[in-house]
């Protein structure tokens, strides 16, 4: 009897540390999404010219797709248009979205010259999200400073949006965005999308 | 003069910019032409002259020359450091300017940053914002580029701060080179910037708008990025992005300018007082 009772507060107390280190794993979670994406960052700059640009396309998609919440970024970055969009069209947008993210980052992060990422501190923002700061210091310049805005999906976290030296790329590409949907349309806003994509391939 | 005409001056441009502010981008028909028109001046003028500069001019020197007018701008970052009271960084950005201008040989050679002194960034557009003045509307001047009404002023304003104006002073035969390293200099040095904003805008003019109007946003807060931002953000889907900088009605912008510069104004006050009592030290030093 004796022991069935140790037994049950030891299973109580080891459910509690259990839930104690889950909480700790959660909130460190975020970060470790930022420190594992830019860790393949580097990875793949460091392999970069080897690579080339679809042998760095390929590593890179899968590290985005699992840190951002591509969907999401590509439905808050046409705002309330998203609305006025069909299914098909919601779909087409997601999936050419995803690929110029992944483009982007395949055609800007090429090489390697000794740059390296710090994590440098989080907080948490009113709504449940949380925001890495972190800094890419570059050899021969200042500092870059990039802030990582991440959000719960599921039982991980995601990269909803990215502060570079200040300036919001959600924000940015939902002005532009917006407007192009607004002045020319669905599929002039698409067929721009494209042409960046081709062009990242082809440099 | 003093306080009460400065404030005055200050409480008109606060009017004028506050005026322009209903949309953070209302002339953006004329913004668009003269967009174009810088990037065609661009494209066929400045391109390929700085182009030329950069083939002709060994990087050593292209390096020597940045120095040198950035180390002219630290009169200006000293300024406004004084004018926005931020006094330890305004010290710190004099013993820089002290420390290239001296023993970095006129500032061709970037000492301080050796030695981990880095340049702050500050302009008396970022001035203006500390004392509460709004940022107004987004304006694009020809051969220039990217402003908004408080800008503007603010631009005049350095630029009458800077020595390199005043190059002409000493001769017309000094003066143009000068002007003309200056800008082949900024052109040649905007090049990765230029290439970044082709190679990623859908839309080249909005693609500019936005990330000027946030950068400057950025400086005004001195690189601190809120926490809020992207709750904002996903709370404000169905508003304006760039809208969030100018929300505040005339009255609130008033009441905070005028706290912003009651505080800037003791700030000065102190100062004075500790410069009056040094004196009287200094004063009392000598009659022992």
């Amino acid at each position: 009897m004796r022991l069935t009772k140790l037994a049950v507060v030891a299973f109580i107390l080891n459910s509690l540390l259990a839930t104690s280190v889950f909480a700790q794993e959660e909130s460190a979670s975020a970060r470790q999404i930022i420190d594992k994406f830019q860790t393949d960052l580097i990875t793949v700059m460091k392999d970069g010219k080897k690579l080339g640009y679809s042998g760095r396309y390929d590593k890179l998609e899968p590290a985005v797709i699992n840190s951002h919440d591509l969907p999401k970024i590509a439905r808050i970055v046409v705002g309330k248009e998203w609305e006025k969009l069909n299914d098909e069209q919601q779909k087409k947008l997601t999936d050419v979205f995803s690929k110029l993210s992944i483009a982007s980052y395949a055609h800007n992060f090429k090489e390697f010259g000794g740059e390296t990422f710090t994590i440098d501190s989080e907080e948490e923002t009113k709504m449940g999200g949380v925001v890495i700061h972190s800094h890419l210091d570059l050899p021969d310049d200042k500092p870059v400073k990039f802030d990582y805005m991440l959000k719960e999906k599921g039982s991980s976290w995601r990269i909803i949006n990215i502060i570079a030296n200040g300036v919001s790329d959600l924000a940015l590409k939902r002005s532009e965005y917006t407007a192009i949907l607004q002045r020319e349309g669905f599929d002039t806003l698409i067929a721009k999308i494209n042409e960046k994509i081709d062009n990242y391939a082809k440099q | 003069m003093t306080k009460k005409t400065l404030a005055t001056l200050i409480c008109s441009i606060l009017f004028v910019a506050n005026a322009q502010a209903k949309s953070h981008d209302p002339y953006e028909s004329f913004n668009r032409k003269m967009y174009d028109f810088n990037d065609s001046v661009d494209t066929y003028v400045a391109s390929p002259l700085a182009n030329s500069y950069k083939f002709i001019t060994p990087q050593l020197v292209q390096t020597g020359v940045f120095n040198f007018f950035n180390n002219l701008k630290g009169v200006n970052v000293v300024l406004n450091d004084v004018l926005q009271a931020k006094f330890s960084q305004s010290a710190a950005d004099l013993g820089r300017f002290t420390l290239n201008s001296t023993a970095g040989l006129g500032g061709f050679i970037d000492v301080a940053k050796h030695i981990g002194l880095e340049q702050s960034d500050e302009d008396f557009d970022q001035t203006l914002a500390v004392w509460g003045v709004p940022q107004g509307s987004y304006l694009v001047l020809p051969f220039v580029g990217p402003n908004t009404v408080r800008g503007m002023p603010a631009t005049a304003f350095d630029a009458a701060a800077n020595p390199a104006s005043y190059a002409s002073a000493i001769t017309y035969y000094i003066s143009a080179p000068v002007q003309v390293m200056s800008a082949l200099n900024a052109r040649a040095n905007a090049e990765g910037s230029l290439k970044f904003i082709n190679e990623a805008a859908l839309d080249k003019y909005v693609f500019t708008r936005e990330s000027f109007l946030q950068w400057r946003k950025s400086l005004e807060n001195d690189g601190k990025v809120s926490s809020t931002i992207d709750d904002d953000l996903m709370l404000t889907e169905e508003k304006s992005v760039s809208g969030l900088n100018l929300r505040l009605n005339d009255y609130k912008q008033f009441e905070i300018a005028a706290k912003s510069f009651g505080s800037v104004a003791q700030k000065f006050d102190l100062t004075a007082q500790n410069f009056e009592q040094a004196t009287r030290k200094i004063e009392h030093l000598k009659h022992r």
